[in-house]
């Protein structure tokens, strides 16, 4: 407890977990509205997002594979974040990413590794370069890139349904979708029968990228500086501009490879419908992990628990609707916002227990 | 081309009227809330929150007129829990605006499930939409006739904000308050002006407004509820208060102008077999342009300053020698 690093942690995660427990609280609240068995939901919630029925039948295999574009996004969000720019762009990278990623698979053909390289590749390059425009509006012109990457997303979920209906239509059915991506480019799954594969890996991997890149080489402490304060990076003769531009290219980059795993590994082509608001899921994650790839990898996992254990537990069987999921995310970052409300009653609470061991307020700045 | 320009009627620019009046009202609100120097992101969850508790509100009391009340109470108290955890909790108005839009998507979503067991969209046929208001003179003048009559009430109540907001910020000491507070808090603060109580009423109000707006969409315009029923329109008003400069008139202009845009690509769709998706990118990219233009007009102002301020110096050290 008394080494500064333990504390260090354990003061970063407090608040977050508070919150959650504040939002699964929230969650009885709306449970008992709906007159449903409380402790049963609370239950088929856990056992639906993060259990095993038997060995080798897990749901939370399931729950990692939705969590994999989730950590990229998330990732994706951490990076603009720590590098000063306010751009929830994700989720239109992500489409047009996950677009690319699905028309190369089809239109060119390959031998296998170089064609799945082939297509993240694309993905990359296409997240890149829309997360570049917001990116160069706010350096050059001062565009308010917030409000730039939310029009930008709506754009870009227009042109990919237009995509999707049009040009890259396979055939006539209801569900306008493209044709299905070559085996070569398909990504591999570790357990037959689910999507589980080798996307997750590639998410992992980039966690630990996203985490040496910002806090153990030179631009990565470039970007965070002139996140942190453009002045005092500009003192120390780092140029803020190019750092922040950069920061939107990799961030659009990882959004990308986020759309290009989805369609690799999970749904092999792209459909009318494609983004349910994974972007979007990916920043929120991002905000509730602290922004920091680690707390993302954590929160992306919980988060798609949440959701599979409202969809697939609560609304098929207590019939209660998997709205449910959503609502207690937001109240989560909600939580997390009013911080201020916990720390208030931490430090009250430490104080406490420092004057009950005649030991007064040691330690108690951070 | 002759479908093309059968485009431009005098219905174009009726619902041209209508469709900006949702972005007005919200436009109105975030426009007051940066008058007062509180970031208002979260237009867009009252916007959506007033729409569905308008709709709702007018089902159980049937009558929509006091939906319509119910929306702006429910917006005005949406506001004020802006207000008190900000001040009270200084959490981040940015992250407080995601936090309710996710919030409020799922739990009208939610709600609709529980209580209606409807999933994409809702409506009762008991519901009725607000009447429109054919003004007795007035609608007989030609072509203005059928501009300025026949709209609901909702869409008057929006020019009366105008004048009223320009009246109040401009010629009434409680806004040139309010206007102090948003130039600067702190000296405002000091010359006795309760700027956290003109702050508060600033986010309530423009809840309100921003909840009306919402109500339109469902009680006004259409006469159902529809997941996600904003759509983007609260982020449109964001960037229509600033290209009208939180100015009431100038907000009045750039929500028409947006109205417009929107009337069209909706027209558009109609007389020509342009892909929809594509038409619909019309409003995005015209608010995308918006931005830009606004970035650059500010740009240009802040390079205008630097140069008067210059030849201000220049002028000064010619003058100086002698003193």
């Amino acid at each position: 407890m008394n080494d500064p690093r333990v504390r260090k942690v354990l003061d970063a995660i407090l608040v977050p977990l508070l919150a959650v427990l504040s939002g699964l609280v929230v969650m009885g609240i709306l449970i008992l509205f709906l007159k449903k068995p409380l402790f049963e939901s609370y239950a088929i919630l856990f056992s639906n997002g993060f259990g095993c029925k038997e060995y080798g039948n897990c749901i939370f295999i399931t729950t990692l594979e939705r969590a994999t574009p989730l950590i990229l996004t998330g990732l994706s969000a951490v990076v603009a974040f720590r590098s000063g720019m306010f751009s929830i762009g994700q989720e239109g990278q992500y489409l047009l990413g996950a677009a690319a990623a699905a028309w190369l698979g089809y239109a060119i053909h390959l031998p296998p590794v170089l064609h799945a390289l082939v297509l993240m590749t694309g993905a990359i390059l296409v997240g890149a370069a829309y997360g570049w425009i917001p990116g160069v509006l706010r350096v050059k012109l001062g565009v308010n890139e917030l409000l730039a990457t939310i029009m930008l997303n709506s754009i870009a979920a227009l042109i990919v349904e237009y995509l999707v209906q049009f040009p890259m239509r396979a055939d006539t059915s209801a569900v306008a979708h493209s044709p299905v991506i070559d085996t070569s480019a398909q990504l591999m799954s570790f357990l037959p029968g689910s999507k589980w594969g080798v996307g997750f890996v590639i998410a992992v991997l980039a966690v630990i990228g996203v985490y040496l890149y910002l806090w153990r080489t030179k631009s990565g402490y470039e970007q965070r500086m002139a996140g942190q304060s453009k002045r005092f990076a500009l003192f120390g003769g780092i140029h803020s501009d190019q750092a922040a531009i950069r920061a939107m290219l990799i961030s659009g980059a990882l959004a990308g490879l986020a759309g290009a795993i989805e369609v690799m590994g999970v749904h092999r082509r792209i459909m009318t419908g494609f983004s349910v608001g994974l972007g979007f899921d990916g920043l929120t994650s991002a905000i509730l992990g602290q922004v920091h790839p680690f707390g993302v990898f954590i929160v992306a996992i919980l988060f798609s628990g949440l959701k599979l254990g409202a969809q697939l537990g609560l609304q098929l069987n207590l019939d209660i609707p998997r709205e449910l999921g959503g609502t207690i995310i937001g109240f989560i970052i909600l939580f997390v916002a009013a911080g201020k409300l916990y720390e208030e009653n931490i430090a009250r609470a430490r104080e406490w227990s420092a004057r009950k061991r005649g030991n007064p307020m040691k330690g108690e700045s951070h | 081309m002759e479908g093309f320009f059968s485009v431009f009627t005098v219905e174009l620019l009726n619902s041209g009227i209508r469709l900006a009046t949702p972005i007005l009202l919200a436009a109105l609100g975030g426009a007051l809330c940066n008058q007062a120097g509180v970031l208002n992101l979260a237009l867009e969850s009252k916007m959506l929150l007033g729409a569905f508790v308008g709709i709702v509100a007018a089902y159980y009391l049937g009558n929509s007129y006091a939906g319509l009340l119910v929306a702006m109470t429910a917006g005005g108290l949406l506001g004020l829990l802006f207000a008190f955890l900000y001040h009270k909790y200084k959490v981040d108005l940015v992250i407080l605006a995601i936090a309710f839009n996710l919030i409020i998507v799922e739990l009208t979503v939610f709600v609709m499930r529980a209580q209606f067991g409807n999933v994409g969209s809702w409506s009762d046929p008991s519901i009725e939409r607000i009447p429109d208001i054919h003004i007795p003179v007035i609608q007989d003048i030609p072509f203005l006739g059928p501009l300025l009559s026949g709209y609901n009430i909702i869409v008057y109540f929006s020019w009366l904000v105008v004048l009223v907001m320009f009246v109040y910020l401009y010629r009434m000491r409680g806004g040139r308050h309010l206007r102090a507070v948003g130039e600067n808090k702190s000296a405002a603060e000091t010359v006795g002006i309760n700027a956290i109580l003109l702050q508060t009423l600033a986010l309530v109000i423009s809840g309100a407004l921003a909840a009306l707006g919402g109500a339109f969409l469902s009680i006004g315009h259409l006469k159902l509820f529809t997941r996600n029923m904003s759509n983007g329109r609260g982020w449109i008003a964001i960037a229509a208060a600033m290209f009208g400069v939180n100015h009431p008139v100038g907000v009045f202009l750039a929500s028409l102008f947006f109205g417009f845009a929107d009337a069209f690509s909706v027209r558009i769709q109609n007389v020509t077999d342009l892909p929809p998706n594509l038409v619909k990118l019309l409003p995005n990219v015209a608010t995308l342009l918006v931005l830009i233009l606004i970035a650059l007009r500010s740009k240009i102002a802040f390079s205008m300053a630097r140069r008067r301020f210059r030849a201000q110096l220049r002028a000064e050290e010619a003058a100086g020698p002698g003193d």
